[in-house]
């Protein structure tokens, strides 16, 4: 317990900040959409731009936590099991995401992948489109959160060591025997918080999807990019309705992400 | 199942782990390898397992090569210092590991898994633990139940990479012992990994004792303790004491003292240095015509039977000496009465200049 006046005070000070950076902010946008009852917010849920982009949201998010927890736990098992030319490059790669902005990632993929390229031309002569649809915002989304589950998983593996998975070879485990019944087991809530992270930034992700969707209504509007756009058009209950919508996902998450952090460490 | 290494070499980079390392194991053996951490005791066993893959040499199984065999199909049992227990699983879950994962045609029914776990927990006598997990158990419950696990599937070699390494000094007394005792119940051929050399002298049938990448000697604990094939094993075997002088044929010189020697030519004129092993000394109140080794008694600690001397060499000589001696005969002694103290050393290990063993040697 903290024992002077100044300690309680530094204390003070970041419950306060906390209080009116994050908590109020997120009250705020309940109190708005509610501002004029209940009805209203119904009817804005009801409407078929939003269950679209709720659908959408959630596709988005449905493609890329199972190919980024694939990808995580390859590229985790990849730099503790081996040792190879490169493995520090590898792990300095995957953080591009992280320092990168969305919205610099989402204007490379346009750039790439766009009908401007010659790649997107020769795409488009399959009658194949990536950009302004969903598989170039599931893309994007992908490349904005595919660092979460190995960024988890590289400690904890390097940590743990390799004795039991020895151990069940030297048992006659095969390769695939010793990652399904001794690795996985040591790593399941870790990999879980991994999804969870990456789940969160996959439903919240606005830059770089908005850059490659094209903002085209009833087709290719996630819930963030619905909230700006409704905003736009001074829908204010539409917008805090979704925003609404958005944190309480957040709010979910973050309850998961705490209760498995509390169930790795037993 | 008897194991040949020949010729076996490895490096981790520019670092030479194992130098040309050959070595034979005949059946149903408990062979130690002994030395300090970085003699490459470890990576041979690991070698031996399977888990590392050597630079050159070979490793056979009853004359038969494995040197390419993967670990999972050579079939040792092999136990961890960090016991490598799977965390999720339980003690009974654990032991039966091995036995779930053999092929539907060799592996036993569900009730004959049931039968042969309770068999091993009998064995290790943890019967009543079957159903804890790792984390419940005391460490020494957790190296049995390693050892149950790396039985279970019948191995006809067994390997313990430092198994009492991470234990307290009384529980590893008894698991060594009963590690003794099992090896007599079970037909196995095993190899052990340990620094500690009481562990080494008192578990193996044969010592392997390692230095720097190389067998030093290999040999029964009472041939290495006794006949020393290099200052190395000497030195690392016990504690030693180091006294240095010159020697000119007859005798050994250094300050006041003097020792009379024989050595039959085997050690040239000039520096000599004699190891003496503490338990082949004693006191007396007067020096005798072979040997004038003057001392005080700096310290003392009464340990059972024996009594640890510590002693300051007076007028020669360097650093504190350290003998044992039975306490009927210290007690005898009355060494506070005693206006002086002469060391006298029943047999002494010579070591010449260039640092080989020389002849051992009593003073007469």
């Amino acid at each position: 317990m903290p024992r002077y006046w100044h300690q309680w005070a530094l204390i003070a000070a970041a419950f306060a900040a906390v209080i009116l950076m994050l908590v109020l902010p997120l009250a705020l946008i309940l109190h708005q959409a509610f501002a004029q009852g209940v009805a209203p917010v119904l009817e804005a849920l009801s409407s078929s731009d939003m269950g679209h982009a709720i659908r959408l949201t959630l596709v988005v998010a449905a493609i890329t936590v199972p190919v980024n927890l694939l990808f995580g736990i390859l590229l985790a098992w990849c730099v503790t099991h081996y040792e190879f030319r490169g493995r520090k490059l590898l792990t300095t790669l995957i953080d591009i995401p992280f320092a990168m902005s969305p919205v610099v990632a989402g204007l490379c993929y346009l750039v790439v992948y766009g009908s401007q390229s010659l790649l997107g031309q020769w795409l488009s002569d399959w009658n194949v489109q990536l950009m302004f649809a969903l598989p170039g915002m599931v893309m994007v989304t992908i490349f904005v959160s595919c660092p979460y589950v190995a960024r988890v998983l590289i400690p904890l593996m390097q940590s743990q060591g390799q004795d039991e998975e020895e151990a069940a070879v030297l048992m006659g485990a095969s390769g695939w025997q010793v990652f399904w019944y001794v690795t996985l087991p040591k790593i399941r809530w870790a990999l879980l918080y991994g999804v969870v992270l990456t789940n969160a930034r996959a439903v919240g992700e606005f830059g770089a999807v908005s850059v490659v969707s094209g903002l085209i209504r009833g087709e290719t509007l996630t819930l963030p990019l619905l909230i700006q756009m409704l905003h736009e058009d001074y829908n204010t209950v539409g917008a805090f309705t979704a925003a609404g919508l958005l944190a309480a996902m957040a709010l979910i998450t973050l309850l998961l992400k705490t209760v498995l952090e509390w169930r790795q460490r037993v | 199942m008897s194991i040949q290494v020949e010729n076996i070499r490895k490096s981790f980079g520019a670092f030479t782990a194992l130098h040309d390392i050959s070595l034979d194991v005949p059946t149903n053996q408990l062979v130690g390898l002994l030395g300090p951490s970085g003699s490459g005791k470890t990576t041979l066993l690991r070698i031996i397992a399977g888990l590392e893959r050597a630079d050159g040499g070979r490793v056979l199984f009853n004359n038969e090569d494995v040197t390419h065999l993967d670990a999972r199909r050579r079939r040792v049992g092999f136990v961890f210092q960090q016991y490598a227990l799977f965390r999720h699983l339980t003690v009974a879950d654990n032991i039966a590991f091995g036995l779930r994962l053999l092929p539907r045609a060799e592996r036993p029914s569900r009730g004959d898994i049931r039968d042969r776990v309770r068999d091993l927990l009998g064995l290790v006598q943890l019967d009543n633990l079957a159903g804890r997990y790792p984390a419940q158990l005391s460490g020494g419950q957790k190296q049995r139940v390693a050892l149950a696990r790396a039985l279970a599937l019948k191995p006809e070699v067994l390997l313990l990479d430092e198994p009492f390494g991470a234990l307290d000094a009384k529980v590893r007394k008894d698991l060594r012992r009963w590690l003794r005792r099992l090896h007599e119940q079970i037909s196995v051929t095993s190899i052990f990994v340990t620094h500690d050399q009481e562990e080494a002298m008192e578990v193996s049938d044969k010592v392997v004792v390692m230095s720097q990448g190389r067998v030093e000697q290999m040999g029964s604990p009472l041939q290495v303790y006794e006949q020393p094939a290099s200052r190395f094993v000497f030195d690392f075997l016990g504690h030693i004491n180091s006294l240095e002088g010159l020697y000119d044929g007859h005798n050994w010189r250094s300050g006041d003292a003097f020792l009379r020697l024989d050595t039959q030519g085997a050690c040239p004129d000039g520096a000599l240095t004699l190891y003496l092993r503490p338990h082949e000394a004693d006191l007396a109140a007067a020096p005798t015509e072979a040997a004038h080794l003057p001392v005080r008694v700096a310290g003392r600690s009464v340990f059972g039977g024996t009594v640890t001397v510590e002693l300051e060499p007076q007028g020669w000589g360097g650093e504190v000496l350290e003998v044992e001696l039975d306490r009927v005969r210290w007690d005898a002694l009355q060494p506070d009465r005693q206006p002086a103290l002469y060391l006298l050393p029943r047999r002494l290990q010579t070591v010449t200049c260039d640092g080989d063993l020389g002849p051992q040697v009593a003073p007469a």
